[in-house]
């Protein structure tokens, strides 16, 4: 009402005035017919209303809101202000963008990852079903587990299964074979994330059963590249592993997974299996009105009932089963590292809010005299303060728009070249995108900021002693004392923040220098890698995947530059399988088999390939074939652990019993001991593992293998191996007619991915703490100038008096290196409690590293002496005569 | 400068300026300056007040929903802006002009009494 009443006042206003008129002219026309002349009448017409003017005022008033009235003239006059000293409207902007710059971009990650809810149907009720253990919980399911999730429906309204693509498919039949990702899910799957379909059908209960026929459903990804979008695809099939399958629907635009998928085909999970292996994740929708809590007391009483079928060590007592919210389960370890980002850049924007309220400091000081104009002509001190926020304001927000622009292209470059193995980012951070989120956040830094660098400068500066400051003859006036010691805190507390920032960044950079060194156990350079699916039905068997290796093997050495070449199922810093193990003639532990270990199949030139160290045995050869004893290698980390006293090369293991039919092998020998390898992770101790030769599986393990996961090569050259990338394809597809590689990528790529979020931490923060430490410079650097340029006549006294230069130099430096040491003092002690939250993210450093601490302090320290040596060198050149002259 | 005035004197005053302005409309539309002559005639020149007072009387009634407004011609012959009495009008009227009887009622009974 009254908003309408404001907008519309102008034109009101035309019509009170045009309404006046009339009335004076009624008047005027009453008087005529009076007998007054023409003039009188008109004169007592006018006497008779009183002043058109006061009319419309009182009118207009009427119709105004006095806030926006007051905003929009503060504003225009901030404006003004602002325009008059230019650069110091400039430096304040910029530092505030930057400032803001950092926050919206941390931010719009976070917004992603943690804030964005899942993009499926009601996303809170989405589970993903863990097995908690006191380790910690983790995904990943077998079928009897899966059998025992799926009962469980008082507390789950759909429950379903699925993988992460594992070994890909080979898509033949055009006129270029590709690897595709193809997930396989149970016939729930589309049903419990409420994918869209665009065309056809998901598949029935029926196709999802064992022998339930090939089919599959296509993203819509896949349809439009591969088919053209043919609106009439369903009902045609495409060839995968060289096998017809069916199209039966291509699910909608817009249903994104997590592993991204081109294509979904049924399990066909045999649900009689007692396969104990976990190679698939569940998911489930919690009933409505039934919390995670309720589910997980239910799930206490499933993990009971299935202790009960498959014994305790399936599932040791302590251990049980558990629901996270998927987006939980998605995010995993992200939170902690983006939320110390967060604090970090936190950081970074109060440093900019105690430099640009300095500036502000600064500037009120020689605005004392206009300030206290306007006091005197009758400003009340809310005004005043109104006044100086609405400019501070006017700074915040530009900064702050600047700042979103400079934030959020700037994260999304930072993203495009290091995603840093965060979840939910999509491809190169294309999943961060603006929105209301973000807006509403760089809005409120914005408007927080220019209140918090501004009220306490506007504070200060509107209470100004009138008397005392009109009756100065000119601006040069000592600096007050209050203001003095406001600008000395502000330093200090700058000084403080940055250091903390720069600890931090040095912690980080030391943690990568730290992964760098550590040597991975095999040598990385030269050496090419790259997946070959070998999903197809020709591999379920051990023969025909041996036979690959040594065809694609000849064939491939038979290229020149190419020094040697393996293969396996696990490669180095990817992950890999485990499997129990038992050391026959000694007595089970405390559980039922000896000890567990990483479980790798391997060509048995793996070794040479990637020259892992021999250290005692011998090396497998071609000879240890099916036809040949059973044999096993194993590293220096599992001879320590499960052989302390004892010689590993005399023994014999039994892998996997009890683990399922599919592991049924005979015992083996061990031959050999290699060198330790960092297949986790370079930040993680090496752990045992037991390698055998892939010739020697059994059928049924092959097939497993064949179906979760690719045949990884390894090709050592001379050369740089992405020379050789085109006819090591092409041999390959040769020697197993036809197959695809995929995942092309040199060792040396993937130990820079395995180390991306490290790399990525630091660089932020050490781009935080570099902008801390700039900004900490100028801070102390504006101070001490302006204090030497206020003491100018101070000094020339000085001078005159007989000082020398290098007294004069002494003292300033020493007043400034004063504020610095006390901001040392307290950032290292902030340090010391703040870099704890770092922990989790460091390696081989400590957390009060001695090093670290004392080093950062003498960079600040040196940064705060070059930034108060240049207005010291001005304190020396001052001309006595000409300070006494300014009086 | 906000006047300064009384603000209970300025309320009553105001309440009784609104009321005068309802009731001259009562025998149909007319313009500000009938409205004006109306109310001094009526009350035989004894409430003379400044005649551009009126006008931000009649345009706050109007965004009250009171009155109505429109330009048309005069008697004159000239333009002018003719306010007329809307049903909500009406209704105040009535109310005020009770409040009013009652009030005065109420003092002339005080005022009886204290003349005894």
């Amino acid at each position: 009402m009254s908003l309408r009443r404001f907008m519309h006042r102008t034109r009101k206003d035309e019509d009170l005035a045009e309404e006046i008129e009339s009335h004076l002219a009624h008047e005027q026309d009453a008087n005529g017919a009076r007998g007054l002349s023409g003039e009188e009448a008109r004169r007592q017409a006018r006497l008779k209303f009183g002043n058109p003017r006061t009319t419309r005022e009182l009118v207009w008033r009427y119709g105004s809101l006095p806030w926006i009235e007051n905003g929009w003239r503060d504003l225009r006059f901030a404006l003004r202000a602002l325009a008059k000293t230019p650069g110091f409207a400039l430096i304040a902007i910029l530092v505030i963008a930057v400032a803001i710059g950092v926050n919206t971009a941390v931010f719009s990650v976070i917004n992603t990852v943690l804030l964005k809810p899942l993009t499926y149907p009601d996303p809170q009720s989405l589970m993903q079903l863990m097995n908690a253990s006191p380790r910690g919980s983790f995904p990943g399911a077998n079928i009897p587990k899966f059998n025992i999730w799926r009962q469980q429906s008082s507390i789950f309204e759909r429950v379903a299964a699925y993988d992460f693509g594992g070994a890909g498919l080979n898509l033949t039949g055009g006129d270029h074979p590709e690897q595709v990702q193809g997930i396989h899910v149970t016939a729930d799957y589309f049903a419990l994330f409420g994918a869209p379909l665009a065309a056809g059908r998901t598949f029935t209960a029926a196709e999802d059963s064992p022998n339930g026929g090939h089919v599959v459903v296509l993203s819509y990804g896949l349809w439009k590249s591969r088919f053209g979008g043919n609106p009439n695809i369903v009902g045609s099939t495409v060839q995968l592993d060289g096998q017809p399958y069916l199209i039966v629907g291509v699910i909608g635009r817009g249903f994104v997974t997590d592993t991204p998928a081109d294509m979904w085909i049924p399990f066909q999970l045999d649900l009689n299996s007692l396969d104990m292996a976990h190679y698939f994740t569940v998911a489930a929708r919690l009933k409505p009105g039934i919390t995670s809590t309720q589910a997980n007391a239910q799930l206490r009483l499933a993990a009971d009932q299935y202790r009960r079928a498959y014994g305790s060590s399936a599932l040791p007592p302590e251990d049980g089963f558990s629901v996270v919210s998927l987006q939980e389960s998605m995010i995993g370890d992200t939170r902690m590292p983006l939320l110390v980002l967060l604090g970090a850049v936190g950081l970074v924007l109060l440093i900019a809010c105690a430099n640009v309220a300095n500036l502000l400091l600064a500037r009120a000081s020689s605005r004392k005299r206009e300030l206290a104009t306007r006091a005197a002509l009758g400003a009340g001190r809310g005004q005043i303060i109104r006044q100086l926020l609405t400019e501070s304001l006017a700074l915040s927000l530009t900064g702050g728009l600047l700042g979103l622009i400079l934030g959020f292209v700037g994260v999304r470059l930072l993203l495009g070249i290091n995603p840093g193995g965060i979840p939910r980012l999509g491809e190169d951070g294309s999943a961060v995108t603006l929105d209301l989120n973000i807006l509403l956040f760089t809005l409120g830094v914005s408007v927080f900021t220019g209140i918090l660098f501004g009220l306490v400068p506007a504070i200060s500066a509107s209470r100004p002693n009138l008397a005392a400051t009109l009756n100065e003859n000119g601006s040069r006036s000592n600096m007050g004392f209050r203001s003095g010691k406001l600008r000395s805190a502000l330093v200090v507390s700058e000084m403080a923040l940055a250091l903390i920032l720069v600890i931090g960044a040095a912690l980080l950079i030391r943690t990568f220098l730290k992964l760098e060194a550590v040597d991975p156990g095999f040598e990385t350079h030269n050496v090419l890698t790259m997946a070959m699916s070998v999903s197809g039905d020709r591999f379920q068997k051990t023969g025909p995947v041996a036979q690959v290796i040594r065809d694609g093997r000849d064939r491939l050495m038979a290229i020149p530059g190419v020094v040697d070449v393996g293969a396996t199922n696990c490669l180095p810093l990817r992950g890999g399988f485990g499997m129990t193990f038992d050391i026959l003639g000694r007595p089970r532990g405390n559980a039922p088999f000896t000890g567990g270990a990483g479980f790798y199949s391997i060509s048995w030139s793996y070794f040479n390939a990637f020259k892992i160290p021999l250290l005692r045995g011998r090396n497998f050869t071609e000879q240890d074939d099916g036809a040949a004893p059973g044999v096993v290698m194993i590293n220096e980390a599992m001879a320590k652990q499960f052989w302390p006293q004892s010689d590993p090369l005399k023994d014999r293991i039994q892998i996997g019993a009890g683990a399922g039919p599919a592991f049924a092998e005979s015992p083996r020998r061990v031959i050999g001991i290699v060198g330790d390898t960092h297949d986790e992770g370079l930040n993680r101790d090496p752990f045992p593992i037991m390698f055998i030769p892939v010739a020697q599986m059994p059928d049924a393990e092959t097939a497993l293998n064949s179906r979760v996961a690719p045949l990884w090569w390894i090709v050592r050259s001379t050369m740089d191996p992405h020379t050789l990338v085109t006819p090591i394809s092409a041999a390959l597809r040769e020697a197993s007619g036809g197959l695809p590689v995929a995942h092309i990528r040199t060792m040396d790529e993937i130990v820079v991915r395995n180390t991306a979020r490290q790399r990525f931490n630091m660089l932020l923060l050490t781009v935080f703490g570099s902008a801390g430490l700039l900004m900490a410079a100028i801070g102390v650097y504006g101070v001490m100038s302006y204090s030497v340029q206020q003491r100018t006549q101070e000094l020339g006294i000085r001078m005159a008096l007989g000082a020398q230069a290098s007294d004069l130099r002494g003292m300033v430096i020493g007043q400034g290196m004063t504020l610095t040491l006390i901001g040392v003092v307290i950032g290292i002690g902030g340090a010391f409690w703040l870099t704890r939250f770092l922990a989790s993210f460091l390696f081989g450093v400590k957390t009060l590293d001695p090093l670290v601490f004392i080093a950062t302090t003498l960079l600040l320290t040196v940064v705060a002496l070059i930034a108060i040596w240049i207005p010291t060198q001005r304190a020396t050149r001052v001309d006595p005569m000409a300070a006494l002259r300014l009086e | 400068m906000v006047l300064k005035r009384p603000p209970e004197a300025g309320d009553i005053l105001q309440g009784t300026l609104d009321m005068l302005i309802l009731h001259t409309l009562v025998m149909g539309p007319a313009h500000g300056h009938t409205i004006a002559q109306g109310i001094e005639r009526t009350s035989e020149n004894a409430l003379e007040v400044e005649q551009g007072s009126l006008y931000p009387a009649l345009h706050r009634l109007e965004d009250r929903g009171w009155l109505s407004s429109e330009w048309g011609v005069s008697e004159n012959n000239r333009r002018a802006k003719f306010y007329r009495l809307t049903a909500r009008g009406r209704k105040e009227l009535n109310a005020a002009a009770g409040r009013w009887r009652r009030m005065t009622y109420a003092i002339g009974l005080i005022l009886g009494e204290a003349n005894e």
